[in-house]
């Protein structure tokens, strides 16, 4: 046997190998409580590393552990599916947060007393976000952002141009601006995803905030619903840029960082990636107007950030404490200062300049969720708002909302069985 | 047992079992898997249920799978017949007696190595901005806007980036199989006076078929698959014209919540493609015992 | 201009024409450089502006760029993970290949295990990733040394393709006559034939570090938990949803670029000393 020596000795130093590799030791417990929580904005990593550190230094019997990775969804479900489950999960309250929920993963921490500091508007905006009314409380919204119109303000004040109240005041302002040889708009439209930003901003206005369970319920169809919004979306591109699909969200950002477009329809979040390319623009943002009706146009915000707690998570008294120390005053503003963001608990807190033009909207909580927080992503919807705005055809409009009736009800199948069997049993 | 193993025989068994098994672990049976989950309607996460063969159904009845099929076969044969035809030129010229050659191969190796994001940045500026300059400076309306915002333009340019990202690989091949061309099979056919084309034809190239065959493959594999340029330069714009069938499956399988139809679709994909890899190698091993 | 093997001048008009078409790799190159050195307030939209030489030639972009990827640590993760897997890839697969290759004319067992094994390489990964996920925890390799065991996996099927394929052109009297001599066949495979198969062992270690060194989805999914971070890992640190760092992450891509490219370089030498003329014959 010894002609296979040789053969035998290479497989065992490659299995050697492998046991040698993969012996790394794991972290070990120092009596204390650990808390991990895994937050889905790599960009605030700044922020909470200073949270991180503070929490530990003021806490002995609980140690905390903040983890901001890059691609942090991918990292939670493969994290899910290996059953390591974090304490806390920070993510934003969009689908997904529907579907974790959905999937009985998030604690019920209706008995937060931190919930009393958060505001109304936002706690409903995660209510919402039930695909069917649960009982109890599962999210703690943290930091909203809000989406509008951004627009130059020196341009603007060069010109002593005001502030659109109306969709007709709004279409005489980029008249003007056109009229004095400067571009009013400009779009990033090969990035698909930056469709949506201009299409929750209209529909927030022109569609009730729930008609996505409207529908769920078989209440009405979107083609009732989103024709107005639909109409309103298309015209903005009279304003645009020429072909405004060979550009990119950071084209986009650039060009309107260098002054080459008065107003930009996108959200707070863009604001850092303006100022990068240039750093002095003044900015300030107004709320998209795209009703005639003054009073129905109200601000698009939605929970940029909210912690859940996980259901099987051991020590919910520690993670409540991380919560409260987390909502403390002073360290909501290490947040604010390090990211651009509006604060979901309420009180005083010096918001982002470039916010100036929605406070008063923020304060009255007169704001209503994005809407595409209720798409499912694989229905691609900025994919298809691109598609009908593309679309020169004399039924575009047609196609488009007929399209969005028969898909949704394609990708929401098992969705809408499930809401309609809890409607068929007397809802609550 | 009818006869004794001899040490051939046996020394082969000992190599090929260890390696079937090992192939066999981490890729035979997480694919088991995963068929299994395309009879659910799993999220990828959470609780599921199975339901029958629901996936499969809708699956021939979606029109945007169907697309997705279109746009990634004609992709993938224009880029496959492109990039053999460039690759297998360019390892000759590289293989040829030329000033510079280490450089000049090392050159023609980095479009390889760039990262999406580079790749996204460059052509996508290039396509946007250079490309339409050009076109509008010289008059050729046919690229004067930008080619990445046409749905009958799109796949050309990605067509363009896909090739000059995998010329480099199938040349390296190329160049390895010129390596087993012996330099007296060209000194005896230049006594026979074969120059030129006819000697790449009747001698060089019968002679590296097995990797004309190994190319072939791995470029219908590579672009059948093709993702990265998708994610890089159109993410399956304009008009959801780029979808390729990876694209689908990736990003409805797993950052969508689709994963147990998308699960559907990738086995459904791998039986297609490997259909299809299979009558190519035969086909072409065949052409391999004729010469 | 196929004539070029025959005479011993340089082909000058061939040498010229592969210079020029070197221009579709300078242009990308070149622009990946200015925008390396670039702060972000110097991009711009306009042509001249983007392709205009930076406003100083700082190396600060680079810098910073190691900083925020932890170069040295993410760098030597993705050298470990490169190298080993092309150890494993050069002795398995060229073993399986030489096993495998040698006996599928013959024999429908082995014809079996290579179309079994090559049709694996069509499986897409995406229906693979989340079956491996728990796969790897369950068997404690959810770290670095999984994600080799993976690629070593991933990348058989194209590495037993180029042996095999490789193996034709290489005689059996070769080893006819190690045997005769009274050599085992596991003798004569490393004496005889792993020695010949150079220029293959040098391509496929090309294309196997070309598959890893970039690879950002296997690391990505598999070693999240271990708090080890591989070099196109640590560089989605410059991606974020709303804004991306362009200067930074084309200052870190040339940096991972250098050392694959000097890999390339030292394995063509390899691809060209391992001339098998003569030999086969």
């Amino acid at each position: 046997m010894r002609k296979y020596g040789m053969a035998v000795f290479g497989w065992m130093a490659a299995s050697m190998a492998a046991v040698a590799l993969s012996g790394c030791g794991q972290a070990e417990n120092n009596g204390k409580i650990q808390i991990e929580i895994v937050q889905y904005k790599p960009e605030a990593v700044k922020a909470f590393e200073e949270l991180e550190r503070k929490f530990n230094e003021t806490h002995d019997d609980i140690e905390l552990k903040i983890d901001s990775p890059n691609d942090a969804m991918t990292i939670l479900k493969t994290r899910f599916i290996r059953e390591d489950y974090p304490d806390i999960i920070g993510i934003g309250g969009d689908i997904n947060y529907s579907n974790f929920l959905d999937s009985d993963m998030l604690m019920d921490i209706s008995d937060y007393e931190g919930l009393s500091e958060i505001q109304e508007a936002y706690l409903n905006t995660a209510k919402e976000l039930e695909f069917v009314p649960e009982e109890g409380t599962y999210a703690v919204p943290y930091m909203a952002n809000a989406a509008g119109v951004l627009y130059n303000k020196d341009i603007f004040d060069e010109h002593g141009w005001s502030i659109p109240k109306t969709w007709d005041e709004f279409k005489a302002l980029c008249e003007d601006i056109q009229a004095e040889g400067i571009q009013p708009l400009y779009f990033g439209f090969k990035d698909t995803w930056t469709c949506l930003a201009p299409w929750n901003a209209i529909s927030v206005d022109l569609a009730p905030s729930d008609v996505c369970a409207q529908v769920n319920r078989g209440e009405t169809i979107f083609t009732e619903q989103y024709r107005e919004v639909a109409v309103v979306i298309k015209e903005l591109l009279t304003y645009a840029q020429a072909d405004p699909f060979a550009y990119s969200y950071n084209d986009a950002c650039t060009a309107f960082a260098r002054g080459e477009s008065a107003m930009y329809v996108i959200g707070s979040y863009a604001v850092p990636q303006i100022k990068t390319v240039n750093p002095d623009i003044n900015i300030d943002s107004f709320v998209f107007p795209a009703s005639n009706v003054a009073e129905e146009n109200i601000l698009n915000s939605g929970n940029d950030l909210q912690f859940s707690i996980m259901e099987n998570c051991p020590n919910k008294e520690a993670a409540y404490e991380v919560l409260n120390f987390l909502l403390e005053d002073e360290n909501v503003q290490i947040y604010l200062d390090d990211q651009n963001a509006v604060p979901c608990k309420k009180g005083d807190f010096t918001l982002p300049s470039m916010l100036e033009g929605m406070t008063e909207y923020i304060r009255e909580g007169k704001m209503a969720d994005y809407q595409d927080h209720h798409y499912p992503s694989e229905m691609s919807v900025d994919a298809m708002i691109q598609t009908y705005l593309m679309d020169d055809s004399e039924n575009a409009l047609d196609t488009f909302l007929t399209r969005f009736d028969t898909e949704w009800v394609r990708y929401n199948r098992d969705l809408i069985q499930k809401v309609q069997e809890y409607e068929a049993k007397g809802g609550n | 047992m009818k006869k004794k193993m001899t040490d051939r025989e046996r020394t082969f068994l000992l190599i090929t079992i260890p390696v079937l098994l090992l192939f066999f672990c981490f890729n035979t049976l997480p694919l088991l898997k995963g068929f299994v989950y395309s009879f659910t309607n799993f999220k990828g996460y959470g609780s599921y249920d199975y339901v029958g063969l629901r996936n499969y159904k809708d699956l021939l009845a979606d029109a945007r799978v169907g697309k997705s099929y279109l746009f990634t076969f004609k992709y993938a044969i224009v880029c496959t017949i492109l990039v053999n035809i460039i690759s297998l030129l360019l390892a000759l010229g590289l293989n040829a007696k030329i000033k510079a050659k280490s450089a000049l191969r090392a050159i023609y190796f980095i479009p390889n190595i760039l990262g999406g994001l580079v790749i996204g940045y460059i052509f996508g500026f290039f396509f946007t901005y250079i490309l339409p300059a050009i076109g509008q400076s010289l008059g050729i309306s046919a690229i004067s806007s930008s080619m990445l915002s046409r749905t009958s333009t799109a796949w050309i340019a990605i067509v363009i980036v896909g090739a000059w990202q995998s010329i480099a690989m199938n040349t390296i091949i190329y160049i390895s199989g010129l390596q087993t061309v012996p330099d007296d099979v060209y000194e005896a056919g230049s006594i026979d006076g074969a120059t030129g084309w006819k000697s790449f034809k009747n001698l060089t190239f019968p002679l590296i078929i097995p990797f004309f065959t190994i190319n072939m493959v791995l470029c219908m594999k590579n672009f059948l698959m093709v993702f990265d340029q998708i994610m890089s330069l159109t993410k399956g714009g304009p008009s959801q014209s780029t979808e390729s069938i990876s694209f689908l499956i990736y990003q409805n399988g797993m950052s969508g919540g689709q994963f147990g139809f998308q699960s559907a679709n990738a086995f459904v994909f791998f039986v297609v493609i490997v259909a299809i890899s299979v009558f190519q190698m035969t086909f072409l091993g065949k052409k391999e015992e004729q010469l | 201009m196929m004539n070029k093997k025959v005479g011993k001048k340089v082909n000058w008009p061939l040498t010229i024409l592969l210079m020029i078409g070197c221009i579709t790799v300078f242009f990308p190159l070149y622009m990946t450089i200015v925008i390396a050195f670039k702060q972000p307030s110097e991009m711009t939209n306009d042509i001249a502006g983007a392709l205009a030489f930076p406003a100083t030639w700082s190396f600060s972009n680079f810098a910073e760029a190691m900083r925020v990827t932890d170069f040295w640590h993410s760098l030597s993760n993705s050298f470990i993970i490169t190298i080993v897997t092309i150890v494993l890839a050069l002795l398995i697969h060229s073993l399986g290949g030489y096993a495998i290759g040698r006996n599928m004319g013959a024999s429908k067992f082995y014809r079996f295990a290579y179309l079994y094994i090559v049709s694996g390489m069509f499986v897409p990964f995406a229906i693979l990733m989340m079956p491996l996920v728990k796969q790897t925890a369950q068997i404690g390799i959810a770290n670095m040394f999984g994600v080799i065991v993976l690629y070593t996996v991933f990348y058989m099927p194209m590495n037993l393709l180029l042996y095999s394929g490789y193996l034709k052109n290489i005689p059996m009297a070769l080893e006819e006559a190690a045997r005769v001599d009274g050599a085992s066949t596991w003798r004569t495979y490393w004496q005889v034939i792993f020695p010949i198969m150079k220029p293959m062992h040098a391509t496929v270690a090309i294309l196997t570090a070309m598959g890893t060194w970039n690879d950002v989805m296997t690391p990505l999914v598999i070693m999240s938990g271990s708090g080890k971070n591989t070099l196109p890992l640590a560089q989605l640190n410059f991606q974020t949803q709303f804004g991306t760092n362009y200067n930074l992450a084309f200052a870190s891509y040339l940096l991972a670029l250098l050392p694959i490219l000097l890999f390339y370089i030292i394995c063509q030498k390899q691809i060209l000393n391992g001339v098998v003329n003569g030999a086969v014959k």
